[in-house]
């Protein structure tokens, strides 16, 4: 098939970017002021403990040296060992994988469920109530910062009413959707308003096509129309919106994750950098970058799916 | 305590909010007059009580008291290996779980025995013979003169640990299951105080030799609790050690929580779901006080907060100098502006709630005129430019560096502050490229050896809390204190190091900060020693209703 024909090529893509980012996540967090030892000795730093620390830790070899070996170690699925946590850094990583990864999925999924229908209908009613309504919530819920909207959501649904619980990630299927309900929803409203936004934008557009006055006047249902030509042709359109927005997500969860003590992957990517823990840094960025562009290319492909003709654009 | 603590967790994003309940509730009502559509938010509100004001309804807590504890800290574990811990919150958790040789009292000035029942020295002072009473592990085997033999030399042992501390122990042995004999090859005064120290807890031999550091995952100890579940990053579950030698707790379970954010810290003591928060942010501990039901403890502490005169900058060099910095900073003022008043103005480099601190040396005065004339007796008549290093998050010192810069900027001297990230600030100020640069010390042990090896002695390995100011006479007075037993002499030369640093000013001495707790009422009897730990005070504490 053509459409998919790209696949092999862009998987090459994938393992250059891959080597690149190991490159730069190597280097470039050896730039920065304050080694492994200072995060460890703090106060208590002496340059005799500090050279002890970094003959443990592999730190006083030179750092191409260091960089192969990590390299060595990376083709066999080992990212090394934690400075932190004296745990190995993929271990360390998988028990962070799960919330975070549970979280942007809920999120995304309340997203599609708040945004397709209202932004389908503030499309149709232009001006109407919906439309003004959801404007301003929405506007005005994107303009607060997550940390913000998050405290408030607390103080209503935890604090006052007893609701949902103010901080943790729950046991079980179930728990993980009770625990991670308001999280989940103060990532979703601000996404939201960007899903919105477009698919009310394409709605406006798709309805002013010319196919659709065809379909109407060769005698199709109204409704019909709307949910066989509007609505497929402007969800189209929020896909792409929807993918470089979850990829952005996966990253972008670390101050909802610290307002709710959620032990995400955001979070620990953030502690690990103020730790200098160079083994989980490389990991959870190289894991991100990964996550982004197949994200990506999942997002290209789900729009070829959906529409022939970005196959053969983006194909040859 | 090494490492990152405090200032770690306040590189969070740190909130504005003074009142947050209150802001929140006007922002809600701020803002339904223009959503009409959105009744819910209304109904939310009124539900969430805004309208009467906003205080905390009494929440759904048991009804008897409760059996467990609930801690609420701002930063995650990093191990519960106690030879290799540097984060604080651990090192205050771990000592639930271990015990010691023996351990510092209640108020850090002394030591309690603890696995050891007595001891007694040699006429020399290079032989310590430790009995042990009959102290059993969580898992119910007992604690042998073996297992402390093999814990002390793995954690001397240990890479960039602590082994640095007992350089003068010559051998450890195990006579027979209830003796352990230190020698020494030189007389070393700090040694009890060096054993009762968090890394040199004792652990199970057998276990360790054969899990190796999975051991630690779900470690045995002998202290008065154990780990029933460990998530480092969210959640450590502690139960009571049925097999405790001590003082049995009251409560029978211990939950550690990790919130880092501030502000979800004080939400979770407002609606009970913590007992106990570590360091509520200073702009609410005025709204906790003020809630019903909830407090702010604060505990003195061993820190002292301090700000390091880099003397390869020339003016710092000059002794007028740096006596003239300390008589232009008020540091009334500076408690109040920066520590809401809960900090005390700091005269002697030392911790104030130890053994030998001389509390006969009072902060320098404020004096402007005094400042102004000393800079013009060293030559900077109209002050200098220099630079002042803090740590980007810690708002206190960020409110410190303000109050710094313009009472500096009275006596002539024009101050940049500079904010780092908390380890790029601290290699920034370790250098010897620095000039003026906010740091603190806290103590790990409670002898007056460790802090003034750090602070008075240039051949230390600190540089003097690298100001590279450098004495011999301080340095030769640090080595006499190390090596003698008698009390009154130590007293008398640690009186003359902080003496002597008091008058040199190679630092200024800015205030000593406490520990602070929000504490619920229903919780009665919980204490932080001036070493953070608050172990004991879980064996004898009680939890309420609420």
């Amino acid at each position: 098939m053509s459409r998919f024909g790209t696949l092999p090529r862009r998987l090459g893509h994938l393992v250059l970017i891959a080597f690149g980012i190991t490159l730069v996540t190597f280097f470039l967090l050896r730039l920065i002021p304050g080694d492994p030892a200072l995060a460890i000795l703090g106060t208590s730093y002496t340059h005799q403990r500090a050279e002890a620390i970094d003959l443990a830790l592999g730190l006083n070899k030179p750092i191409w040296t260091q960089y192969v070996l990590f390299m060595g170690r990376l083709f066999r699925g080992n990212l090394g060992y934690s400075f932190f946590y004296s745990l190995p850094a993929t271990t360390v990583i998988g028990q962070h994988l799960a919330p975070t990864v549970f979280l942007v999925i809920y999120a995304a999924v309340l997203a599609a469920a708040i945004s397709l229908p209202l932004g389908f209908v503030s499309g149709l009613r232009r001006g109407g109530v919906v439309d003004q309504s959801t404007r301003v919530f929405f506007t005005v819920s994107f303009a607060m910062p997550a940390f913000w909207l998050g405290i408030i959501l607390l103080i209503v649904f935890s604090v006052h009413l007893h609701v949902f619980p103010i901080s943790g990630f729950g046991s079980g299927f179930a728990g993980h959707l009770y625990y991670l309900f308001l999280p989940a929803l103060t990532i979703a409203v601000g996404f939201s308003t960007v899903l919105i936004r477009s698919l009310r934008a394409a709605t406006i557009a798709t309805l002013q096509a010319e196919f659709v006055d065809t379909a109407r006047m060769k005698g199709i249902s109204r409704a019909k129309v709307l949910r066989r030509h509007v609505f497929r042709n402007a969800v189209l359109a929020v896909v792409a919106v929807f993918g470089v927005n979850l990829a952005y997500l996966i990253s972008g969860t670390v101050l909802v994750e610290n307002v709710f003590s959620l032990p995400g992957l955001g979070s620990l990517l953030v502690n690990s950098v103020s730790n200098r823990d160079y083994p989980v840094v490389q990991g959870v960025t190289l894991l991100f970058a990964l996550l982004i562009v197949a994200i990506n290319l999942l997002t290209d492909l789900t729009q070829s799916a959906l529409d022939p003709r970005v196959g053969q654009e983006i194909g040859e | 305590m090494s490492a990152i603590d405090a200032a770690r967790a306040s590189l969070y994003i740190r909130d504005t909010l003074s009142t947050i309940d209150e802001m929140g509730c006007t922002m809600l009502r701020a803002s339904w007059p223009r959503m009409l559509s959105l009744a819910a938010i209304a109904l939310a509100m009124a539900a969430a009580g805004c309208s009467s004001g906003g205080s905390g309804a009494p929440s759904g807590g048991s009804a008897a008291g409760s059996s467990t504890l609930v801690i609420a800290n701002a930063v995650r574990v990093d191990t519960l290996d106690p030879e290799a811990n540097s984060v604080n919150e651990s090192i205050w958790l771990d000592q639930n779980l271990y015990s010691r040789l023996l351990q510092p009292n209640a108020t850090g000035t002394g030591l309690l025995p603890d696995l050891a029942t007595s001891w007694n020295t040699s006429k020399d002072g290079l032989t310590y013979t430790f009995h042990l009473g009959n102290a059993q592990f969580s898992d119910g085997s007992p604690v042998t003169a073996s297992d402390v033999v093999f814990s002390i030399d793995r954690s001397r042992a240990f890479k960039g640990g602590w082994g640095f501390l007992l350089t003068p122990v010559k051998t450890i042995t195990a006579p027979d299951p209830h003796t352990v004999v230190i020698t020494l090859s030189q007389k070393h005064a700090p040694l009890l105080a060096d054993l009762a120290m968090y890394a040199y807890s004792i652990v199970p031999k057998h276990l360790v030799q054969t899990q190796g550091k999975a051991f630690f995952q779900h470690p045995v100890g002998s202290g008065p609790f154990y780990v029933t579940s460990y998530k480092p990053d969210s959640e450590v579950d502690l139960a009571r050690n049925p097999h405790f030698y001590g003082t049995m707790p009251k409560i029978s379970k211990v939950k550690i929580l990790v919130v880092p954010d501030d502000n979800t810290r004080v939400l979770m003591l407002e609606s009970k779901k913590a007992d106990v928060i570590e360091n509520p942010p200073g702009n609410l501990t005025s709204q906790i006080d003020k809630t019903p039901g909830l407090h702010v403890d604060l505990f003195p502490s061993t820190r002292v907060d301090f700000i390091q005169l880099d003397e390869h900058f020339g003016p710092f060099k000059k002794l007028a100098v740096r006596q003239a910095l300390n008589y232009a900073i008020d540091r009334n003022a500076l408690v109040k502006l920066a520590y809401q008043g809960d900090a005390i103005p700091g005269a002697s480099f030392m911790p104030y709630k130890m053994q030998y601190f001389d509390s006969s040396i009072t902060p320098y005065p404020y004096d402007p005129a005094k400042a102004k004339s000393l800079l013009a007796s060293a030559g900077y008549p109209h002050g200098f430019k220099t630079f002042l290093i803090t740590v980007s998050g810690d708002v206190a010192g960020q409110a410190e560096a303000v109050v710094v810069k313009s009472e500096l900027a009275k006596v002539g001297i024009t101050v940049a502050i500079q904010s780092y990230e908390l380890l790029t600030a601290y290699s920034k100020e370790d250098g010897g490229h620095s000039q003026m640069g906010e740091r603190y010390w806290t103590n790990d042990i409670i002898d007056p050896d460790e802090v003034a090896t750090f602070g008075a002695d240039c051949k230390g390995g600190a540089n003097a809390f690298n100001s590279y100011w450098c004495s011999t006479l301080a340095t030769s007075l640090v080595n006499k204190a190390r090596s003698e037993l008698t009390s009154a002499k130590r007293q008398a030369y640690y009186s003359q190091i902080q003496q002597i640093i008091y008058q040199q000013s190679p630092f200024i001495v800015t205030d000593y900060s406490p520990y602070r707790y929000g504490v619920g009422d229903w919780v009665k009897g919980f204490h932080a020693s001036p070493l953070g730990a608050y172990v004991l005070s879980l064996e004898t504490l009680t939890v309420g209703q609420h």
